[in-house]
């Protein structure tokens, strides 16, 4: 294919939105999310491998497309546009909504997260998508989902610099951050595992792995299906694609790390089974459902990592997987919405705790008895936690205090200032007769 | 005289001459002011571009007058006096367009911009000083000069800050003075030189050399707000926005951190300073001053306050680059003393536009204050998340070139510091954005102005959203030719044998 098309294809998917962002362009346009998405609705449909090389932006980057990446692209394409539909009022062409700047920044950063070539683009354009996507969590009129919203910006901040540890790591070990050869000089270095560690556990914050999903259940509860569907397409699948890219998966045999991801993968999956999903809300039950299909990837991923010949035979799978996955989530969500509408089922769904549950909580509750009846002063915890925040009062009246104490230390400045005046006259003295 | 000695004493007068001249212009004389001041701040530029142009096909440019026997009042274009001078000139510009629209209706409009166009002189002399000597001249008349702009409102509270700075700052210059002269007796000169002029010096001096190079940090760290000589930083802040802009962005701080990166590179040599074990202490002394900086941060609820400390913290990144004595970091270093610049100023632009628009001085009275000053809001956000270190933006990479030069000069414990900072970063910024962005607004500002249809006067306003687009423009073109990064790297592989 013509590689000026190509390239402007490629760089417009980017380029449309971010531009398409600015209120006073979209505000006059149309279905303002739909126009944006027209250049990557392009790409999905060219059956051919794109590249372009973007030397001079950012540490020199590039953006692509694979066969891998085009499934991802199509999920996020489809699910763009089924947002889109949810963002446009029913009055059909009176199209502004006062978050459509957000929705577009975080398509442009999810969209070139999908087309990044390498580690520094990725993390780049990520970390629009993550903290757009905070701005519609926080710009919700219900306090739960600004809850949500508040600990998902905490779990992307530690997970952005974990991350970022990872990659001046990579840097460091390859010098190239390019998808293509990352893979295979990490797979050959001695610190593997350090690096297979921070990436994982900076992903598990970024996708809300367990135990660290639970923003994603508390959005889900009051959440419009627009904002539903963008964090699965947004933090929680953009977030598994990471992971996919980073590690050396099909390269290198890790036991460890493969194993304690097959665990947590388990761990996941069970907890949210047998905690979560039956008592959930209805509009949470898809939050589970992410974070079952998150589960479920990783103990795919941890599978890969302890047999490369396992990855090299079903990994081209993985984005199958998550393309079909979301278009379930997807169907759940719009069902579910219109259910609803149509008033045939509520939002709220409560139902009786599980077994597992209720003995868990009694175990706690005979725990705090036991405590309070054995140590009478167990509240003394308690002051000690309010001396804690006593000492840190302490701590900012000792900054204060010294730097009050430097300000009015003028007497004591002069006087020394009197005396290296001295000795700069007697050391020229010195100086002359050296000279 | 020719050109070639000409032209770095011109780029000196370009802003000396219009300062001494606006000095006579009466109060009246708004026109003539607003245009010696804009004409001379493009001329500076044009200057600055052509010694460029210049030295990329091969010029020098050196004045040299005699100023005591056997020391010279020297200017010299190299590299990294380029750096600082293009940086102080280019935001000089956008400040004077500021200061013009933010002081419309002051009183001593004259001295004001009389002193600002001196600060900048000093400041260009301090960048393209060719030793120590001219360095120590104009380090000292930018104290004499900022002065002046500390105390402008002339309120009690700002005479005391501009004793305190003062003190702080005289007492640093005296120690400057020391050490030079101290040094000179010892080598004989001051001349700044790629890879210093003290490392053939006999190995008995090295412990009075460790002591000169103690006495110059401390002397430089006062200007940098080192801790624990950051104390007339915060209470500078009192001064009005363009002078607070200037203090944190284009001149003060800048000129004591590029005095540190002098010290180590032109005068010790990075290799000879790190041989007699200077650098460590160095970079925990910097260390210490980022996190110091941001916790005080945190406390702050007076916005320009915060900003302050903000500064303080930020700063010691550029001499911990320096510190951690690798090519890579010391990249990281000298980028973050354009990127802080940049960032550092659109957030007092901001900070001045929200007071002089809205009467908002605290972060608690700013409860959706975006959703009436949007422009000025999206360029602070711009800013809040550059410091903290958010791709794409300009901070991003000065983080990344020092991560990555800790890790190859082997100093890990570097990344804990760049990490636990960039978290205290978020935890000072990110509150402001959330009330300013998602809180409701109130029914009333604390003293709101009318500026029409836009949200405020379009002299603040667009200095303020340049600054913000040169923030993200040196994220997203870092690698692009005549880069900030290829300039720094060119400036760091003088300073390192290779």
């Amino acid at each position: 294919m013509n590689g000026i098309v190509s390239g402007f294809l490629l760089v417009s998917a980017l380029g449309l939105p971010l531009l398409l962002a600015f209120p006073p362009l979209h505000r006059r346009l149309p279905w303002p999310v739909h126009i944006a998405l027209l250049p990557a609705i392009a790409l999905v449909f060219i059956p051919v491998d794109l590249c372009i090389e973007l030397p001079w932006f950012l540490l020199g980057t590039g953006l692509g497309l694979d066969a891998g990446s085009r499934w991802w692209l199509a999920i996020s394409v489809m699910m763009w546009g089924v947002i889109a539909i949810f963002l446009l009022p029913p009055n059909g062409r009176n199209v502004h909504h006062p978050l459509t700047s957000l929705f577009l920044l975080s398509l442009t950063g999810q969209m070139g997260a999908v087309l990044a070539t390498d580690m520094v683009s990725f993390f780049a354009l990520s970390t629009l998508m993550g903290y757009a996507c905070i701005g519609l969590l926080l710009a919700d009129a219900d306090e739960t989902i600004r809850r949500a919203g508040r600990i998902y910006l905490v779990l992307l901040i530690l997970a952005d610099i974990i991350l970022f540890e990872a990659m001046v790591m990579a840097e460091a070990i390859s010098e190239d951050l390019g998808f293509a050869t990352l893979a295979r000089v990490i797979s050959l270095s001695n610190s593997l595992d350090l690096y297979l560690s921070i990436v994982l556990v900076g992903f598990a914050f970024k996708v809300g792995l367990w135990p660290l999903h639970i923003w994603l259940p508390l959005a889900y509860a009051t959440a419009r299906p627009a904002t539903a569907l963008m964090l699965w397409v947004g933090p929680v699948a953009t977030g598994l694609l990471g992971v996919l890219r980073c590690l050396p998966l099909g390269e290198v045999s890790a036991p460890m790390p493969g194993g304690a991801l097959l665990f947590l993968g388990a761990v996941t999956i069970l907890y949210v089974i047998f905690f979560c999903f039956k008592r959930a809300q209805r509009r949470q039950q898809p939050a589970y459902f992410a974070t079952i299909v998150t589960g479920s990837f990783v103990m795919g991923l941890g599978a890969g990592l302890s047999d490369p010949a396992l990855w090299s035979g079903y990994g081209d799978l993985a984005p199958i997987f998550v393309f079909t996955m979301g278009l379930v989530l997807a169907i759940m969500i719009v069902s579910f919405e219109w259910s609803m509408a149509k008033g045939e089922i509520s939002g709220a769904n409560k139902v009786d705790r599980t077994l597992l549950e209720s003995w868990f909580e009694a175990f706690v509750h005979w725990g705090r008895r036991a405590g309070i009846d054995t140590l009478p002063d167990f509240r003394a915890l308690w002051l000690a936690r309010r001396d804690g925040l006593r000492q840190k009062r302490i701590w900012q009246r000792a900054f204060d205090a010294g730097e009050y104490f430097l300000q009015r230390w003028s007497f004591a400045l002069t006087l020394f200032l009197l005396l290296v005046i001295v000795t700069v006259v007697l050391l020229f003295l010195d100086a002359a007769a050296v000279l | 005289m020719n050109w070639n000695t000409a032209l770095p004493l011109m780029v000196l007068g370009s802003s000396l001459l219009p300062g001494l001249m606006i000095f006579f212009l009466s109060e009246e004389h708004v026109v003539a002011r607003t245009s010696l001041n804009l004409a001379s701040a493009i001329l500076k530029i044009v200057l600055i571009g052509g010694m460029f142009w210049g030295m990329l096909h091969g010029h020098h440019y050196e004045s040299r007058l005699a100023l005591l026997p056997g020391l010279d009042l020297v200017l010299r274009a190299g590299p990294l006096s380029m750096l600082f001078v293009l940086l102080s000139a280019g935001l000089w510009l956008v400040t004077t367009v500021y200061a013009i629209g933010y002081l419309e209706e002051s009183p001593y409009r004259s001295r004001f911009f009389g002193f600002f166009s001196l600060c900048v002189t000093a400041t260009v002399g301090i960048a393209l000083a060719g030793n120590l000597m001219t360095f120590l001249v104009f380090y000292e008349l930018l104290t004499l000069c900022t002065y002046p702009l500390i105390v402008h409102r002339g309120t009690e509270v700002a005479r005391k800050a501009g004793r305190t700075y003062l003190i702080y700052t005289i007492f640093g210059g005296a120690l400057l003075l020391l050490s030079s002269v101290w040094l000179y007796t010892l080598a004989g000169t001051l001349e700044f030189t790629d890879r210093g002029f003290l490392s053939g010096l006999d190995t008995s001096l090295h412990p009075t050399l460790i002591l000169i190079f103690a006495l110059l940090i401390a002397g430089l760290g006062v200007k940098a707000a080192l801790f624990p000589l950051h104390g007339w930083l915060p209470l500078a802040m009192v001064a009005p926005a363009p002078v607070s802009a200037l203090l944190h962005a284009v001149a003060v701080v800048k000129a004591g951190a590029f005095g540190i990166v002098r010290v180590v590179y032109d005068v010790y040599g990075i290799e000879f300073a790190t041989d007699l074990g200077l650098t460590l202490p160095l970079a925990i002394l910097a260390s210490a001053t980022i996190i110091y900086g941001s916790l005080r941060a945190l406390f702050q609820d007076e916005l320009k306050r915060r900003l302050a400390f903000s500064t303080v913290s930020q700063v010691s990144y550029i001499v911990l680059g320096i510190a951690v004595a690798g090519p890579v970091a010391t990249i990281g270093g000298l980028i973050h003393l354009v990127h802080q610049g940049v960032q550092k100023i659109t957030l007092f632009f901001c900070a001045g536009n929200l007071a002089e628009t809205l009467g908002i001085h605290k972060i608690s009275e700013m409860n959706g204050v975006a959703w009436r000053m949007p422009w000025t809001m999206a360029a602070f956000t711009i800013g809040a998340f550059g410091m903290i270190g958010a791709p794409p933006l300009a901070g991003f990479f000065s983080k990344w070139y020092l991560a990555r030069g800790a890790l190859d000069a082997e100093q890990d414990w570097v990344i804990l510091i760049l990490a636990g900072s960039s978290i205290l970063n978020a935890a000072y910024f990110l509150p402001i954005l959330y009330i300013a962005w998602f809180k409701k607004p109130p029914d009333s500002w604390p003293a709101e102005r009318s500026f029409g249809r836009n949200e405020t006067s379009w002299a603040l306003l667009i200095p303020t959203v340049v600054t913000a687009m040169m923030t993200l423009a040196l994220g997203l073109l870092a690698s692009a030719p005549f880069s900030l990064l290829e300039w720094a790297s060119q400036i760091v592989n003088r300073g390192f044998a290779q």
